[in-house]
């Protein structure tokens, strides 16, 4: 029921995709020529922060180009898939038939993308993801990856998972690891990853699957206890994880909480109680913004943002916003154009760093997986996981 | 299958399981005191449960002024701050269950005896509720603050019985029996058993129709608000969606129990809290819903009245 309403919502964002760049078109009309990217994550429901968060690094960007008067401006095309699978497969139609836009920022979330790439597969409109992080996008031996036209600037769970494990049991004496996902494409996915690093390096004392939304984690706190683990690794979303690491402190668990980048959200600590979160272990695909930017970047950053601290995934999106802005600026005006332009060229992400995709979409050697801690409330950055 | 948890947490299971079953159980009643006399499933009392999880924390954070990080409250004033917060959002349901009665079915009602109709727009008004809250919250998760500190009376066999446990069994116990009271001794309660037995015949001996399926919606909001605050109080901390599952839960509640049926509810949600408990347990927590639906569709084809349905006919609402 609730799903009908979200897609029939989808149907009407798409067609306002549609029709909202026709009524900007008379911007074309001006001596600068202008270029649609559109941007793709959710906006509104559960996980809205994460893709307001990126949604501030791609207009970042984009207004540090358009501020250089450019001969071509730029302007961003924005859709909520609410980072759900099913509204993503009604939104991206719509992206994908709008000619002018040739090239997307996103999906934020791994089932949206997967669920939005036939539709752009069939229209060739090149993709980078700057948070979607199942391997299987980029697996050519997956039934529905993204090649040719997907690219991501985040590491895959491939790199997170074992990135997890290790940091999660860091400093441990005989860790024993409870691993817990949400049962979602992108929980289970990460937890399949992280579990043979955690049966390699430490002792795997039980896993479960408790699916999203769930209120009342008591049995799972009660297997957690029972098995004797000192380090419990929950791999699914923020708003869970608050409800479960408060569930293991009020059911007397002392050991790890350690959790991926689904959980690495602002919210987290607060909606998890004064001190339940704290000392907390997070990784991400993703390191600080604020640690990479120059004091003049911040200061115009939160001068258009109005953010101090900027969220999550906030330096992945710049630096796919950018990849594209530098395609442009070379010239490119079309998908085909686009699409040469990243498989074949080499960018520069905002720490410096050289990015070049290989064939399937992934950064070649890489990218970097940070470790995150919970310190007074606040999420801290600790250094690559 | 993990049969070695049962070894250190069988009673704390069970104590949770009971805990939990009993916010079931007040959810429930909403449902089966509904159905009792309209024969009807009251579709918007998940919604009503939410908005009531909303409203505690309205009465705790924005009307009493405690911060969502503050520290927890003792004497007189935790007292207060609670007993304001349960009667707060008690209220704040059994008014919205009257308004839900009086928008989703008292005209179709007045109109004809077209049930899909009431359904139907049972879930309208819902899916308003539901959206409402969505767009005011941002769809942002609403933490409670931690205003009873949870401390613990001593463990007993493995299972800890902390203050919040206990408070939710004891007065979960205190309400069911003041409903079941109400019902069975009152003037009003006869009443709205009388109008449970024949509309018709209840009309003809002088009852206003109208006033006790308003009396009874708000009845019905007055557990699920109580729910709410226990639900707020216990997890600490609320979303627009939280209806769905819980009201899923205290339907399959009232359905085990025997749905129409005060004592059924009872015994149904204790029931379905424990199972849930086990299943998840033993099984893992992905087995729990393919359990709890096994046992109810088993339960159903046994007794399609529901466990209790036919022993203690004579609570029926």
């Amino acid at each position: 029921m609730n799903s009908k309403i979200q897609r029939s919502l989808a149907v009407v964002s798409a067609a306002a995709l549609v029709f909202g760049v026709s009524a900007v078109s008379p911007a074309m009309a001006s001596k600068h020529k202008t270029i649609y990217l559109a941007f793709q994550a959710p906006l509104t429901g559960p996980n809205a922060l994460t893709g307001q968060d990126e949604l501030t690094a791609a207009k970042f960007a984009l207004s540090e180009y358009n501020a250089t008067n450019p001969k071509v401006k730029v302007e961003l095309v924005i859709a909520d898939d609410q980072g759900l699978a099913e509204v993503a497969a009604v939104v991206a139609p719509g992206i994908a038939s709008n000619k002018k836009i040739i090239g997307l920022i996103g999906p934020a979330f791994s089932g949206a993308t997967q669920a939005s790439l036939p539709a752009y597969k069939a229209t060739g409109l090149p993709l980078i993801s700057m948070s979607a992080t199942r391997v299987s996008l980029t697996d050519r031996k997956a039934p529905v990856n993204g090649f040719p036209i997907f690219k991501r600037v985040v590491a895959n769970d491939k790199f997170q998972g074992p990135a997890l494990a290790r940091y999660a049991t860091k400093g441990i004496a005989s860790p024993s690891v409870y691993l817990v996902d949400d049962k979602t494409a992108y929980g289970k996915g990460l937890a399949d990853y992280t579990k043979p690093s955690v049966v390699k390096d430490a002792k795997l004392a039980g896993t479960d699957s408790v699916p999203e939304n769930t209120s009342d984690y008591t049995s799972v706190v009660a297997k957690v206890k029972a098995s004797g683990a000192n380090v419990v690794i929950y791999c699914g979303y923020a708003p869970d994880a608050a409800k479960f690491v408060k569930a293991l402190r009020d059911g007397g668990y002392t050991g790890i909480f350690a959790a991926g980048d689904g959980v690495l959200k602002a919210t987290f600590p607060n909606n998890a109680g004064n001190t339940a979160a704290e000392g907390a272990r997070l990784t991400a695909a993703d390191v600080p913004f604020e640690d990479l930017a120059t004091p003049a970047q911040m200061v115009a950053y939160t001068k258009l943002t109005g953010i101090k601290i900027p969220g999550s995934y906030v330096t992945s999106t710049y630096n796919a916003t950018n990849i594209f802005l530098t395609c442009i600026k070379q010239g490119v005006t079309t998908r085909p154009g686009m699409q040469n332009c990243l498989t074949g060229g080499s960018f520069k992400g905002i720490a410096g760093d050289t990015i070049k995709f290989d064939r399937y979409g992934d950064i070649i050697g890489g990218a970097a997986v940070g470790a995150f801690t919970i310190k007074a409330g606040k999420i801290t950055y600790l250094g690559v996981a | 299958m993990n049969l070695q948890v049962l070894e250190s947490q069988f009673w704390s299971l069970c104590l949770q399981g009971i805990a939990l079953g009993f916010i079931y159980v007040l959810i429930s009643l909403g449902y089966t005191m509904v159905y009792g006399v309209l024969r009807l499933i009251n579709f918007a009392n998940s919604e009503v449960f939410m908005v009531g999880t909303f409203a505690t924390v309205v009465a705790q954070v924005g009307i009493l002024q405690n911060e969502t990080n503050s520290q927890s409250l003792h004497g007189f004033r935790l007292i207060y701050t609670l007993t304001f917060a349960l009667i707060f959002s008690m209220l704040v349901c059994g008014f919205l269950g009257i308004l839900v009665e009086l928008v989703a079915y008292r005209r179709l009602r007045a109109l004809g005896n077209n049930r899909l109709a009431s359904l139907i727009s049972a879930i309208a008004v819902s899916i308003v509720l539901l959206e409402t809250i969505r767009i005011v919250t941002f769809s942002r998760p609403q933490t409670s603050p931690r205003l009873l500190d949870k401390w613990s009376f001593g463990e007993v066999a493995g299972a800890n019985f902390r203050i919040d446990t206990v408070m939710v069994i004891v007065s979960g116990v205190i309400i069911f029996v003041l409903l079941d009271r109400f019902v069975t001794k009152t003037r009003l309660g006869k009443a709205i058993r009388a109008v449970s037995m024949s509309e018709e015949i209840s009309k003809l001996m002088g009852i206003n129709l109208n006033r006790v399926v308003s009396l009874t919606f708000f009845i019905g909001g007055l557990t699920t608000g109580a729910a709410a605050f226990f639900y707020t109080t216990v997890y600490e901390t609320t979303q627009f969606n939280v209806g769905f599952n819980l009201g899923l839960a205290a339907f399959t509640t009232a359905v085990l129990g025997g749905i129409g049926n005060l004592r059924g509810a009872f015994y149904g949600g204790i029931f379905l809290g424990v199972l849930e408990q086990f299943a998840s347990a033993i099984l893992g927590s992905q087995w729990k819903s393919v359990t709890v639906f096994t046992v109810l569709v088993l339960v159903l084809l046994l007794k399609p009245n529901g466990i209790f349905g036919e022993a203690v006919q004579q609570t029926r609402t």
